[in-house]
């Protein structure tokens, strides 16, 4: 892979082409938004495999391709109308919005063979912690196993010295009496002394530490796990594989959570989005020439005949019933589209690693104080934003370069609780 | 020396009673309930060991289920075919036509994920402006309603649309006598629709029946002026209002296009207010707005009308009538006639009775005065009210004979409130094929054949005429919730016209009203509305009146001279009890009384203590043959002396909320109208006994809940003392010391303005506040033991004028119970919003243990549930009581079982908003779900927020704008404004609390002095060398 990476790099810079890290990213950003969805770089999906597409057809003949498929076919294009009859007359979307400049970097960020050159674009404005708790669960397991080769090297130590002892006791009886009435009277006068003479303190002292050890202990219980619901990977009606979407395939999130950016709810995408693509990948190569049997269960919701490539009339469709991994109590409220869109969070920063999820599980505790932590942290993007006109005029009379989210009252109760 | 009136909550207050006294002093009036908690099945009222452990082991128990710790699945359940408009947790809009009553405002439905979840009046519209009613808002719960039929019923059993259609064509095709009773219908499609059902059955015709008829004035209408119609009213146009008992602001035609027309010419800022006389016998809230109010007795309106007519003629030059003097306290037909006079052509007299001589002596009035063409628009008639009370008599005497053979019911229920409901339910038997199509099963309902329940209106196509050529469109909101049709659907179906009411509304549109293609179609659906051009206004002049009516109006007055009289009333919100059943209805108070989930007799002091009556006395009612037992007495200051009021609308026997789970809640008073002159009289003047009772009760009353202990919260002055000085009635101003430092707000500050002057008490903005922030309904028990739960209150004042000196009362006197120098029939009236004040230096904030309640930077007082633990200390420490305890859970509760007690009844519940369970503190929040969603709005179209951008629920739908919320640090804001305007005040602003809520010193345009004699004029600046003075001189608020 490396290898080929360095290839690619080294044939565009000696064939001349313009190719800054700049465009390749800016080529990256674009593909991931508005191409993944149809294509791969290196596999066929509902369109085609898209590596080395400089290759067949000229920039420009691209460049018009993209921008308006429909205008080329019936332009009489040879190559576009052999294309198009290869993918059952299914059009590609027109693209009319991006510029000539955007799909050159869109086809740069082809020819690098989608190797991810930078990171997003913009200031990552949170970072959330990673872990939660003070020990990974990893950790954990360790310390126990610890603690119990303690435990029995513990009770070895005990063995030995009980057979010494006898051994010893043996060999010179006459020490081993007065041991044991030294032991026998020390016992008396401390072990049992506070029993003995204060039998209530004793009891009630015992109780009291107890009850603090195991309240401690209940506390502590109660933070850390009572509903919360970290590591929760519910099995899901449909074996969906975000590793394969999200990370091989790189299909934005938001192509499928679409309302993530609008409003509060990230949304689950319905079967008809599904559908967009999932008409034409069948992943039949893996099932020896039949449907994926998951993918015949969206196809058994949306009443979609796979065979004639027809939906089947007057089906009763059936919604598909997906489990939900993160739910946040009543009295809270999230609303997708501020942490999104204004304050620019990425969604690993609250959902972890997704793209390499095959079974996606809850990441973060997502308690309270995992929230306001980020808040206290997260700085506000007041440059870029009109509503915060007045906040970035005011902060820049006090030579200030930043405000947190906590200063600017993201503390407050009825940020949240309403 | 600043206003110089004592106010008043109620008559407990003034009489110092002694429930009033012990209540007054504790902050709850109950302990914790935890003697009901605990009660077993039989009753027994304790709490023993074996309980203790009962509860003590399940609170054990429960603790280690909830250690297992089982993550309880939680399904997300997408679409599988999205619709493209809809974005789950976005509100998508959609404007129709409010169909709770036949007046078609216009308004706005929010939907959430495809079910509404709240209804805001349409701003656009140009005729209701943006305003809605209480009971609009409450119609919402309509849709929800657990009792609404789920499919048609045939004898009463279920049955299938299938079956029922076959057989009700049928009936038909064999009926030859076949009638349509319809209530006001102002659908041109439906009119269309019904015509075509004529066609096909040439032997049908349409009876239409209002429970409230307007029938006297459309006759009276067609006789003076040759035009059957209600006229349209434009109250901004006039500068004179003098009203006989319409009740303009509150029941009476259409009160929210009134509210907006009457209080536009009500701004003091303007200089210059209209001038509203008001005749009433029971105290409305339109005649608690006025500003002379003069009591009368329902026979006297004829007398006094006639008395003004012949000062008017005599003016004008036209004939006069003769007439004995009246007996009328103060010189109201000469200040009357006067002002009118003064006002010719921009003067408008109105009356609320549906006696046909008494609406046509208004006619000459107004016509005399030129007010035809200009106030009074007859061209641009109202389709809103109806009624036909003769063609109805005619109807059960027909059915009676046996003359018909199908009737259909559509929009009305007779069994219930038709005045001989006996006579009508004996008759209806003769009718081979009854059909009623109301959606629930009523009382007439019970008694018909078939019931083809309708769709409530937001899962309806309609459309509307509520005035002509003002057309607004209903359209779906919801898909149906039940397996209900649309009346035209089957009418349709029934005259053999498969096509579905869209497609028939659309073409009937585009053919007729919008005589244009698909754009325009749109464009109307989009707007909810669509306005022909309107016909210019014609004058015109009435026939001249007979000597019969004046004669009538003689004896009518000399005869009951003596007589005690009855006069029945609708309640704001309730009205003629279609909406009986909605809960959010029954638990708003009246906005004068201030009772709910009752009727009652309202009957004033002078009045009842010639009866030896008191409050929460019974008593039995005898009017003519009709007798009423078990009607409580409530004393109400106001009342016209020698008259009772009891509102209709109650005694209903279906229905769970409206019956009170069959226990029955108040009496029907339809029995006691009667059929007089060809129209419905709601009024008696004859034969009217009271007879007391032993038995006492309880009237569930919320404006005694609190004391304000003769506290100057109230400010006002005439409009004459406003204009020599802005700040008259408000020169007052506490001195000052903080013990607190001060909050910093750099970003938003919220804050509101409350226009006293404005606020006519009609209730909306509690039942809009109800629906959009999910406060729980708590029943006529919990309100009993003050435990409502309304967020926003409209507190209610009276102040009393001394007899002997004939000036308001001062608060140099207390009065005790003897004093017989209070003239209790002239009260004046102020009604105050109250919400939590969002002081900045917030009592309740400091005595919180557990900083549940605490200061946000942009000026909030926020509550937050999850936190709160119950002590109730902040509650203790309001000085406002606007703090609500929940004291029950209740949702999913059987002893609250009204709509948050079912899964359909939920579904009205704003996701936006937690539902709160028992054992914590709520109130109001200034609708923060609405703040921080528009400014996520504004973030996310990357700009500024502007003013007007939020606004609160209660704001929102108020009729006389009389709420204005925004942003008091931005400069050029509404508030900043109105918070510099020399009216406002805050509410005890000795404490230095710091409300964020401003009042703005209500302003009486009357002659006489209100705020008494006033300082110099006071500028802000040197309030606070005032302040010094004010202290020194001991005239201070706290006496």
């Amino acid at each position: 892979m490396k290898l080929n990476k360095l290839l690619f790099l080294l044939a565009a810079f000696f064939l001349g082409a313009k190719l800054t890290m700049a465009d390749v990213a800016e080529g990256e950003k674009l593909f991931n938004a508005n191409c993944t969805s149809c294509h791969a770089i290196n596999d066929k999906v509902v369109g085609p495999a898209l590596k080395d597409v400089d290759k067949r057809q000229s920039e420009a003949w691209l460049i018009k391709w993209i921008q308006n498929s429909q205008a080329v076919i019936k332009s009489g294009d040879e190559y576009a109308n052999k294309l198009y009859k290869e993918y059952n007359q299914s059009a590609m979307t027109a693209f009319p919005q991006l510029k000539d400049d955007q799909v050159k970097s869109i086809l740069a960020y082809i020819k690098t063979g989608g190797a991810a050159t930078t990171v997003e674009n913009g200031t990552p404005t949170a970072t959330a912690k990673t872990e939660d708790g003070f020990y990974s669960q990893g950790m954990q397991i360790g310390l126990l196993i610890f603690a119990v080769i303690l435990l029995i090297i513990i009770f070895i130590l005990t063995k030995i010295r009980k057979v010494v002892g006898k051994i010893h006791d043996e060999k010179y009886p006459e020490e081993a009496d007065e041991i044991k009435i030294h032991w026998k009277q020390n016992k008396k006068s401390t072990r049992f002394k506070l029993f003995v003479k204060h039998p209530v303190v004793g009891t009630l002292a015992v109780g009291a530490l107890l009850t603090v050890v195991l309240g401690l202990y209940g506390y502590d219980y109660g933070q850390t796990k009572v509903g919360v619901q970290k590591g929760y990977a519910p099995v899901q009606p449909i074996n969906y594989s975000h590793e394969l979407h999200a990370g091989k395939y790189k299909i934005n999130c938001q192509y499928c959570h679409s309302s993530a950016d609008k409003g509060k709810q990230a949304s689950i995408p319905s079967a008809s989005t599904c559908m967009n693509c999932h008409t034409y990948v069948k992943a039949k190569a893996k099932y020896n020439g039949k449907v994926s049997p998951e993918i015949q269960k969206i196809y058994n919701a949306v009443g979609y005949d796979a065979q004639n490539g027809t939906y089947i009339a007057g089906f009763k469709q059936q919604p598909i019933k997906w489990v939900r991994i993160h739910n946040l109590p009543d009295h809270a409220y999230f609303n997708h589209a501020q942490h999104v869109k204004i304050g620019k969070v990425e969604c690993q920063a609250c959902h972890g690693p997704i793209e390499t999820m095959k079974v996606v599980s809850q990441q973060r505790s997502l308690q309270m104080g995992w929230c306001i932590n980020c808040h206290r942290e997260a700085k506000v993007d007041v440059a870029n934003n009109d509503y915060y006109e007045k906040l970035h005029k005011d902060l820049k009379a006090s030579n200030k370069d930043f405000i947190t989210v906590a200063q600017n009252g993201g503390l407050e109760c009825a940020k949240c609780h309403y | 020396m600043g206003n110089i009136n004592k106010y008043w909550k109620g008559l407990e207050e003034l009489n110092n009673d002694p429930k009033f006294v012990a209540n007054k002093k504790n902050e709850f009036a109950q302990g914790i309930p935890l003697e009901e908690v605990l009660t077993d099945s039989d009753g027994e009222m304790q709490s023993n060991r074996r309980d203790f452990l009962k509860y003590f082991g399940f609170s054990i128990s429960a603790v280690a289920l909830a250690a297992c710790n089982n993550t309880p699945v939680k399904n997300a359940i997408p679409y599988i075919i999205k619709p493209e408009n809809i974005t789950p947790g976005i509100p998508n809009w959609y404007a129709t036509t409010c169909g709770a009553c036949s007046t078609g405002c216009s308004i706005l439905v929010k939907t959430r994920e495809g079910r509404p979840v709240k209804i805001e009046g349409n701003a656009e519209s140009p005729v209701f402006k943006g305003g809605v009613c209480a009971t609009g808002h409450a119609s919402l719960l309509g849709l929800y309603d657990n009792e609404r039929l789920r499919l048609p019923r045939k004898d009463n059993n279920e049955s299938t649309w299938a079956t029922v259609d076959t057989e009700i064509t049928q009936a038909l095709a064999s009926s030859k006598n076949i009638r349509i009773v319809s209530g006001t219908n102002t659908s041109p499609s439906t009119k269309k629709i019904i015509a075509e059902f004529t066609a096909k059955y040439p032997s049908t015709k349409v009876v239409g029946y209002e429970a409230i008829s307007y029938a006297a004035l459309i006759e009276a209408n067609k006789r003076a002026f040759g035009k059957a119609v209600v006229p349209s009213f434009n109250f901004e146009k006039a500068k004179v209002i003098v009203s006989f008992g319409a009740d303009f602001l509150g029941t009476w035609i259409s009160p929210v296009e009134f509210t907006k027309g009457w209080s536009k010419n009500r701004k003091a800022e303007d200089k210059k207010m209209s001038r509203h006389m008001h005749f009433e016998s029971n105290l409305s809230i339109t005649g608690s707005n006025a500003d002379y109010r003069f009591p009368i007795k329902p026979s006297m309106e004829g007398a006094v009308l006639l008395s003004i007519y012949n000062k008017i003629a005599t003016a004008t030059g036209a004939p006069t009538f003769s007439i004995p003097t009246i007996e009328i306290a103060l010189n109201s037909i000469d200040l009357t006639a006067k002002e009118l006079l003064a006002a010719k052509g921009e003067s408008l007299v109105i009356s609320g009775s549906n006696n046909i001589d008494n609406q046509l002596l208004v006619a000459s009035i107004n016509s005399l005065l030129g007010n035809i063409g200009t106030t009074i628009d007859l061209d641009n008639y109202s389709n809103q009210v109806s009624g036909d009370d003769a063609g109805f008599e005619a109807f059960v005497n027909e059915m009676e004979s046996g003359a018909i053979d199908t009737v259909l019911f559509y929009n009305t229920n007779p069994a219930y409130s038709y005045y001989n409901a006996d006579k009508f339910k004996q008759a209806l038997k003769k009718v081979k094929t009854t059909i009623t199509t109301n959606s629930s099963t009523d009382e007439t309902g019970e008694l018909c054949k078939y019931q083809t329940p309708d769709n409530h209106y937001l899962e309806s196509w309609n459309d509307s005429e509520p005035k002509l050529g003002y057309f607004g469109l209903t359209q779906p909101t919801i898909t149906n919730v039940f397996t209900t049709r649309q009346v035209q659907e089957s009418l349709l179906k029934w005259a053999g016209n498969n096509s579905d009411v869209y497609t028939y509304i659309k073409s009937n549109w585009e053919a007729n009203i919008l005589m244009a293609g698909e754009t325009a179609w749109n464009k109307a659906l989009h707007d909810g509305f669509f306005i022909a051009s309107p016909k210019v206004a014609s004058t015109m002049s009435a026939t001249a009146l007979s000597n019969d009516i004046a004669n009538k109006a003689t004896v009518n007055y000399t005869t009951n001279l003596k007589n005690t009289e009855l006069k029945l009333y609708t309640k704001v919100g309730l009205g003629d009890g279609t909406h009986a059943n909605n809960p959010w209805l029954q638990e708003l108070p009246d906005p004068i009384s201030k009772a709910c989930w009752d009727n009652y007799l309202t009957i004033g002091k002078v009045t009842a203590d010639q009866f030896n009556l008191k409050q929460g006395d019974v008593v039995t009612l005898k009017a003519g043959k009709t007798t009423i037992e078990g009607l409580p007495i409530l004393i109400q200051p106001g009342q016209a002396n020698s008259t009772i009021g009891l509102a209709m609308g109650y005694g209903k026997l279906k229905g769970k909320v409206a019956s009170n789970f069959g226990k029955g809640l108040g009496k029907n008073a339809f029995g006691l109208v009667s059929f007089e002159n060809n129209t419905f009289s709601y009024n008696a003047s004859n034969g009217i006994t009271l007879t007391k009772t032993d038995d006492g009760y309880e009237l569930p009353l919320t404006q005694t809940h609190q004391t304000i202990e003769g506290r100057n919260l109230l400010r006002e002055a005439s409009l004459n003392e406003y204009i020599k000085n802005p700040s008259a009635g408000n020169n007052e101003h506490a001195h000052i010391i903080s013990l607190w430092e001060e909050h910093d707000s750099k970003g938003h500050k919220w804050g509101m303005a409350i226009d006293m002057n404005a606020c006519t008490g009609c209730g909306s903005c509690v039942v809009s506040c109800s629906a959009e922030n999910n406060v729980p309904v708590v029943g006529r028990k919990e309100i009993l033991n003050s435990r409502e739960m309304h967020w926003i209150r409209i507190d209610r004042y009276y102040s009393f004028k001394n007899l002997a000196t004939g000036k308001p009362s001062t608060k140099e006197k207390e009065y005790d119970n003897k004093d017989n120098n209070i003239d209790f029939e002239h009260v004046t009236v102020m009604h105050q919003p109250m919400m939590c004040q969002h002081c900045g230096h917030a009592p309740c904030e400091t005595v919180c243990p557990v900083l549940a309640t605490v200061h946000s930077s942009e000026g909030l007082n926020q509550m937050t549930y999850n936190r709160c633990v119950g002590t109730r200390y902040c509650a203790n420490n309001c000085p406002y009581k606007v703090r609500r305890f929940n004291w029950f859970k209740y949702r999913e509760n059987d002893d609250f079982d009204f709509h948050f007690n079912n899964d359909l009844g939920r579904m009205v519940i704003n996701p936006d908003v937690t539902v709160r369970s028992r054992g914590v503190m709520e109130k109001c929040s200034f609708c923060v779900q609405r703040i921080q969603a528009s400014k996520l709005k504004a973030k996310i179209e990357n700009r500024k927020m502007v003013d007007g951008d939020v606004k609160t629920a209660c704001q929102q739908s108020c009729p006389a704008d009389a709420l204005i919320f925004g942003d008091m640090n931005d400069a050029t804001s509404e508030i900043s404004k109105l918070f510099k305007n020399e009216r406002k005040y805050v509410l005890l602003e000795e404490y230095n609390v710091q409300p964020s809520v401003g009042y703005m010193t209500k302003i009486r345009n009357v002659d006489e002095s209100i705020a008494g004699e006033q300082k110099a004029p006071v500028k802000h600046e040197e309030k606070h060398e005032e302040k010094h003075e004010a202290h020194s001189n001991d005239s201070h608020a706290h006496s």
